[in-house]
């Protein structure tokens, strides 16, 4: 029974891997990736994983896989570009790597067969949460640690990416009145010089922000 | 007849080359960070083996690791990704090849 099920998962899985890679549209290679997920989820259960497979759906095929296909929907770039030229020694050196993988694969299947199988014994507790918690929270403190530093610094580091650019668009407007400006917004180059630079009327505000100014209220469109 | 340990590591081996191969083969970049994740899975999938198999529960502890990993790689990744596309109006890694702006 468990082999059957490991046969239908892992099918599953190498399937759409497989529509991971060969579909041309990123949305569906999303698609096929989550499929990837549930597939190794299922798997984890079977092997007694049963918090990793939790966190695994809710985690990876719940929030990160969200993130991408958000990031996909809001670029949306429809058009195809046609494929490039590519060196020439790229097929021969994929044809040696699948060469390699299968080698590798057949003495997996076939040398390590000897290795010692599942240790026989009482209905052990390795997957439950309370002995992840207990094993991340004393012996592998450390690396805990560390990685909520990892995240801390992600964190800072998408904040600073998704950061508005000092350039400003051609469609950029100018409002009338008085206008207050830090120096860095109008010349990228100034840096985190962040003294304000007043303008009098909106016409010099226009100018120093090099947008174009039209006075008469009539000719905007 | 019970799933071995090997079964285990084939299947891994299998989706750790189907994703390297992704990642060279593959142009958008989204496409390439996708394949990065199915990467990251297969080692997963190598550690919940071995974990399960020797009765071991450090396997899963550093799966949670490498999956707060991928999480913090995705934010930083797309947010790179989104730079890129603001820049050159092109997803391509080809068109990207070249640091500066």
């Amino acid at each position: 029974m468990t082999t059957i099920l490991f046969i239908l998962f892992a099918g599953l899985a190498i399937g759409c891997a497989i529509g991971v890679v060969s579909q041309s549209n990123p949305l569906y290679c999303a698609i096929s990736l989550i499929g990837v997920f549930i597939a190794l989820a299922s798997l984890y259960v079977m092997l007694a994983a049963p918090f990793i497979a939790a966190v695994q759906v809710i985690v990876y095929a719940g929030a990160i896989m969200v993130l991408v296909i958000f990031v996909i929907m809001l670029l949306n770039v429809e058009h195809l570009e046609p494929r490039r030229k590519r060196m020439k020694w790229l097929v021969p050196a994929a044809i040696g790597m699948a060469a390699i993988l299968v080698g590798e694969t057949a003495f997996i299947l076939y040398s390590v067969q000897t290795a010692p199988g599942r240790i026989p014994g009482n209905v052990s507790n390795v997957g439950l949460t309370s002995s992840i918690g207990t094993g991340l929270f004393t012996k592998y403190l450390l690396p805990f640690e560390v990685t909520s530093i990892l995240l801390l610094m992600a964190i800072v580091g998408a904040m600073s990416l998704a950061r508005r650019t000092s350039i400003l668009s051609p469609t950029a407007r100018v409002v009338p009145g008085v206008q207050v400006l830090p120096v860095d917004f109008l010349n990228p180059a100034a840096g985190d010089d962040n003294r304000p630079v007043e303008a009098d009327t909106t016409a010099e505000a226009a100018r120093l922000m090099g947008v174009r100014f039209q006075s008469d209220p009539e000719k905007r469109e | 007849m019970e799933p071995q340990l090997s079964w285990y590591l084939a299947l891994s081996a299998i989706l750790f080359t189907i994703g390297a191969a992704g990642v060279i083969i593959k142009r958008n970049v989204i496409a390439m960070f996708m394949c990065i994740e199915l990467m990251l899975n297969a080692v997963n999938l190598t550690f919940i083996a071995f974990s399960s198999f020797f009765q071991d529960v450090t396997g899963q502890l550093f799966v949670f690791i490498v999956m707060t990993v991928a999480a913090a790689e995705a934010a930083v990744g797309l947010g790179i990704i989104i730079a890129i596309f603001r820049n050159r109006e092109s997803l391509d890694v080809d068109d990207a090849s070249i640091l500066k702006l």
